[in-house]
């Protein structure tokens, strides 16, 4: 089976700063990843990396067939991440649904303006995805009038409508209510066993022992376990991956 | 012991209602204020004479049969100082926004064209640029009568300072709109249009509306034109004319002064709906 994502020689800096040192990993279709490790390993650069939000400084990034070298420039080259990104969905830790919008306004923005799909069309798609997040009946409310799972699920929504390859979830429950993570992890469960090919930066364990096929742990910028989340989290090989596993566990009891 | 509901409630009732109290008795105390103030206004104009420690004391007399005879004539001239702000305030929207833009343009003609029309609109006094529109243009072939001239120079003077304000105004803009927008694979100009100019410009309402009753008074100073018949000029004619500069420049404040507390309500309401609408998350 050939990989959906490849990430090759990834390095990124900020400033000085080396934050992704050397990255390479490969991701089959309908393969569900967790990122994982501690706070400024890297690991939300990296997801940010796949859709170029961040530009990487060296290596090369492709997805279904998509590849982007680093460090060029020119409408070509735009071209190219553009096509990229239409390739990926995103949702972000803070949602940023568009405000001015309603659910339904936001769902369809892509499909009307990046692909220039008639409106009836689009409200169509857009009705459906809401529906399979569970909101059909919030199509006409802004998010201001939304919970924030509800918001988080509308981002879903969105991000699904322009019928990516690869999601990728930055952090999505971090920014919830405990009471309200359940929702949004009950929607991502849905996409698991629909065999969407999923990237996740998370913190809910819980979620990556159940549903991950493979753990990657980051640490200082580099992945230094790869795994699947049995192996990584009862045999774990590295010393820090230990240590964090052992914060995070007793944090959870 | 603990308290009861009841009485909690009832302890948060009367702290309420003492606060309640105090800003009444504020605003009563404001209220009455402002009456004496306008009392006291009304008195140094009325013409009494009085007797002071054995001096003799007068306050301002107005030649009333000359403002019975002539207010109308300069109350006519109010409906064209506003016609000067709301044409003048829709140049200089659209000239500001297009500024604010350059400003925020990584295209370096763009950035510098901007960055050249604000100082050089705001390295001049706005009398000059009014002046200029109307006596050097035609030297230049361009003839624009009072009106026009006035407009272009008010509306290129304000769009220069309110430049500041709507690049603010993108600025403020969440960055995770634009991300967001970028993710779901939406252009430069596309995020611009659909996503962050939307939002700025409910943003820049407040401030734009500001420089709105900024400028209903710097419309007087197309006054010197002599061609176009707002308050001031008409207020300067038949003062002139009359001997009566006193009394005909008094009606033309008053003019200005209620047409501006009256936007100034209308602005403040609007500020309240847009608070109330914006709710962050």
């Amino acid at each position: 089976m050939t990989a959906i994502v490849e990430v090759n020689g990834l390095n990124k800096y900020f400033d000085s700063l080396h934050v992704l040192k050397d990255i390479s990993f490969e991701v089959a279709p309908a393969e569900v990843i967790c990122v994982i490790g501690p706070s400024g390993s890297g690991k939300s650069t990296l997801l940010r990396c796949i859709n170029f939000l961040e530009q990487p400084d060296f290596g090369s990034i492709a997805v279904n067939g998509v590849k982007v070298e680093a460090g060029g420039s020119g409408r070509e080259y735009k071209q190219k991440i553009h096509d990229l990104r239409l390739q990926t969905g995103m949702v972000f830790q803070s949602f940023n649904l568009f405000p001015h919008m309603t659910a339904l306004g936001n769902v369809i923005e892509g499909p009307v303006t990046v692909k220039g799909m008639p409106i009836q069309e689009a409200t169509e798609i857009g009705a459906h995805f809401l529906e399979k997040v569970g909101l059909g009946h919030k199509q006409d409310s802004y998010p201001s009038r939304l919970s924030g799972g509800q918001q988080q699920r509308v981002a879903i929504a969105r991000a699904l409508a322009m019928q990516p390859k690869v999601m990728l979830f930055d952090e999505p429950t971090s920014a919830l209510d405990p009471e309200l993570i359940g929702e949004v992890l009950g929607v991502m469960q849905q996409l698991v066993e629909e065999g969407m090919t999923m990237l996740t930066v998370t913190h809910e364990m819980g979620f990556t022992r159940r549903f991950a096929h493979r753990i990657l742990f980051m640490n200082e910028g580099r992945i230094i376990e790869n795994g699947p989340p049995d192996q990584l989290f009862d045999n774990p090989e590295d010393e820090r991956t230990k240590i964090f596993l052992g914060a995070i566990s007793r944090l959870g009891e | 012991m603990t308290q009861t509901t009841t009485e909690l409630q009832s302890q948060a009732d009367q702290i309420q209602s003492l606060k309640r109290r105090k800003q009444q008795r504020f605003r009563l105390g404001v209220n009455l204020s402002y009456a004496v103030l306008f009392l006291l206004l009304i008195y140094a104009f009325s013409g009494i004479k009085f007797n002071l420690f054995g001096l003799q004391f007068s306050t301002i007399s107005l030649d009333t049969a000359f403002i019975a005879e002539n207010w109308y004539f300069i109350f006519n001239g109010v409906w064209l100082t506003i016609l000067l702000s709301v044409l003048s305030i829709a140049l200089a929207t659209v000239l500001s926004l297009l500024g604010g833009l350059g400003r925020l343009s990584k295209y370096p003609p763009a950035y510098a064209l901007a960055t050249f029309y604000i100082s050089l609109i705001r390295g001049t006094p706005l009398l000059l640029q009014i002046i200029f529109f109307f006596l050097a243009l035609p030297q230049l072939g361009i003839r624009l009568t009072g009106l026009w001239a006035g407009v272009l120079a008010l509306g290129l003077n304000y769009g220069a300072y309110m430049t500041e304000i709507m690049r603010a105004g993108i600025q403020a803009v969440d960055i995770g709109q634009r991300e967001a927008a970028l993710a779901i694979g939406m252009n430069q100009g596309q995020i611009m249009r659909r996503v962050v100019l939307p939002q700025a410009l409910r943003l820049v309402i407040p401030p734009i509306g500001n420089q709105f009753i900024a400028m209903l008074k710097d419309t007087s100073l197309i006054s010197v034109t002599g061609f176009v018949w707002e308050l001031l000029w008409r207020s300067q004619k038949v003062g002139r004319a009359n001997f009566r500069s006193l009394e005909a420049l008094l009606i033309a404040a008053v003019f200005y002064w209620i047409i501006t507390i009256l936007f100034s309500i209308v602005q403040a309401n609007i500020e309240e709906r847009l608070a109330r609408g914006v709710r962050t998350t």
